[in-house]
């Protein structure tokens, strides 16, 4: 048994080395019985432990793989934790409204992406695939999210992420919220042509771009 | 030379008397370029052959394709293959499961559910949804090995007569004869999806060597027969990988040398010491932190070398030398604008790669549909003129 201090050190150096599933639950069991607070075991321990993930990944230190795989570890904490959230909450990061453009149904990217912006503390709402553009303004309408993540694949559905945009102005909410593009064949150029805020090549970069944004705000 | 004397000149790190030029269309492609002006009629492939339901003993003229690479000049991938089958047999009967208006849900020939869309343009370019894959965990795969037995009968053609074989992959000089497999990431991606696959290197890594050496097992017995008939009259194994997306390799270097290196090996040797040496892999995505690995596992070639995932031919050339031969790597997005936009694209590269060797001018991938008849006429035309010494 350590400090409070190194429990949560060690929480964030089990999630960021990838260790198993067992070591990260028995770490939050014992920092629950030394009466750390919920919240600080997720924002000190686990999310501490995600971020160096994704510096990892950045780096080309991790791959795929090791993303996926930290975040079914933090899934794993976050099971233990939820249900002890009584009076504590946890503080949202924001709301995104997320979802792949009509005629595209791909979704493996969009899901890394909500999944890690689930565990870094955002409230998604995912419209899921071959979403229709009213769809999205409707949502945003209904969460007042400050986030719009739109995915495609296809250089053959790109487009249809200015339709969304240009949806947006016409609602007159386009200055009420942020756009990010994602997906394979988005890039930073044409997320610029079309009047997006920005352009996310992979999950990470995304979470970070969106980090920044409710910061700012 | 003939079109195979030139691929294989270029692949063994010779000059030939020209560049040979490869490349692969979608089906859809070649659809939409038929109402392009693309002139189908000259390009349709049919053979005279038993009425397919085999009830009536009568020859009769069946479509089997499309061959647009003679009408432009250029060599398809695929034009003599081993015929060996890897897939899982018996098939997974095709079958819809669920529709509505707007989609249609399958069961693949693989055994997962596909989710498309009904009549959406371009079904099958546009990729399914995959929703459902049959392999989860150990017990699903054990089921499913039971559908990949080597020693099935139905893996090689009725008419394997191997003198005759031998035979027809002496004569192919139309492109390059090829050996087609599929390797350790393709197979269990394919069989349990990309985030399940991924993940279970850190979850169950027991299972992960279990399935991977049972791979390596099922290809080398599967093809042995082939390989130890026809040798060195196969100029190329063509092995598809998909392993990486766009920021870099789907798994670790780590991963890698622990799970795959060693099976990747044991294929190789089993190729060289039967003789054939050019063993090349296909996969998009940036696999730039892998090629070490690549090479150490004994693959010598690399196709498409995508742009979109910074991918650079030269630069590879430049630090591998005649480690790789490398095919494609001209960006599908620039060549399909056309005008200045290809012809820079070309002469930025080709040039270059023609005299440093061992490279094969093709697109980054596929021919897709954003690509227009009369855009892929002028690419052609122009890429044409650089393959000349």
């Amino acid at each position: 048994m350590g400090t409070k201090h190194e429990l949560l050190n060690k929480i964030v150096i089990t999630i960021s080395n990838l260790e198993n599933s067992g070591k990260i639950k028995n770490l939050i069991k014992e920092a629950l019985s030394q009466k750390i607070p919920i919240i600080e075991i997720i924002e000190e321990g686990l999310r501490k432990g995600l971020d160096s993930v994704g510096k990892k990944y950045e780096n080309n230190e991790y791959f795929l793989s090791e993303l996926l795989y930290a975040a079914t570890l933090m899934n794993d904490a976050l099971e233990i934790l939820e249900p002890l959230l009584k009076t504590e909450k946890i503080k949202s990061k924001g709301a995104i409204v997320l979802g792949t453009v009509k005629g595209d149904i791909h979704d493996i990217g969009k899901n890394i992406f909500k999944m890690y912006a689930q565990v870094s503390g955002f409230e998604v709402y995912d419209l899921g695939v071959d979403v229709d553009p009213e769809k999205f303004i409707e949502k945003i309408k209904e969460t007042k999210a400050q986030i719009l993540g739109l995915s495609a694949l296809l250089t053959t559905t790109i487009l249809e992420m200015k339709t969304v945009i240009e949806k947006l102005k016409k609602e007159g909410i386009r200055d009420k919220v942020k756009v990010l593009l994602g997906g394979n064949a988005v890039t930073k150029e044409f997320a610029k042509e079309i009047g997006a805020d920005a352009a996310a090549l992979n999950a990470i970069e995304g979470i970070e771009i969106c980090k920044k944004w409710v910061e700012e705000k | 030379m003939t079109p195979r004397e030139r691929i294989k000149n270029v692949i063994n790190f010779k000059k030939p008397d020209m560049l040979p030029w490869i490349e692969s269309f979608y089906d859809e492609t070649l659809m939409k370029w038929a109402k392009e002006g693309f002139p189908i009629d000259e390009v349709i492939l049919i053979e005279w052959e038993v009425s397919r339901s085999g009830t009536l003993l009568v020859n009769w003229p069946t479509v089997k394709g499309f061959d647009p690479y003679s009408y432009f000049g250029c060599q398809s991938f695929f034009g003599c293959m081993v015929p060996v089958d890897i897939g899982p047999i018996p098939r997974f009967k095709l079958r819809i499961l669920k529709e509505n208006e707007k989609y249609i849900e399958i069961l693949t020939e693989t055994g997962a559910i596909a989710k498309r869309f009904k009549k959406a343009e371009y079904t099958w370019y546009s990729m399914p949804m995959f929703i459902d894959f049959p392999v989860k965990d150990r017990k699903s795969w054990e089921e499913y090995k039971k559908r990949l037995n080597p020693k099935d009968p139905r893996r090689y053609p009725k008419d394997w007569e191997k003198d005759t074989y031998i035979e027809i992959f002496e004569r192919y000089q139309n492109g390059c004869t090829l050996l087609r497999i599929t390797g350790f990431y393709g197979f269990g991606a394919e069989l349990m999806g990309i985030p399940t696959f991924n993940v279970m290197f850190y979850k169950d890594p027991e299972f992960m060597h279990d399935m991977i050496e049972y791979w390596e097992y099922f290809t080398i017995e599967t093809i042995r027969d082939a390989v130890e008939t026809l040798k060195d009259r196969i100029d190329m194994v063509y092995w598809w990988e998909d392993l990486a997306e766009k920021h870099g390799p789907c798994i670790s270097p780590k991963i890698y040398k622990e799970f795959f290196l060693p099976h990747y090996k044991k294929v190789t040797d089993f190729l060289r010491k039967n003789k054939i040496d050019k063993i090349m892999m296909d996969s998009d995505g940036n696999i730039n932190p892998l090629l070490d690995l690549i090479n150490e596992a004994g693959i010598n070639g690399l196709w498409p070398l995508e742009v979109n995932s910074n991918m650079d031919a030269i630069t590879i050339k430049k630090k591998y030398g005649n480690k790789f031969f490398l095919i494609g790597n001209l960006d599908k997005r620039e060549l399909a604008k056309g005008g200045d936009a290809m012809k820079k694209e070309i002469d930025s590269k080709v040039p270059i790669l023609k005299e440093l060797g061992g490279y094969i001018p093709s697109v980054d991938h596929l021919v897709h549909v954003e690509f227009s008849f009369q855009k892929f006429k002028e690419y052609a035309e122009y890429l044409k003129k650089h393959l000349i010494y």
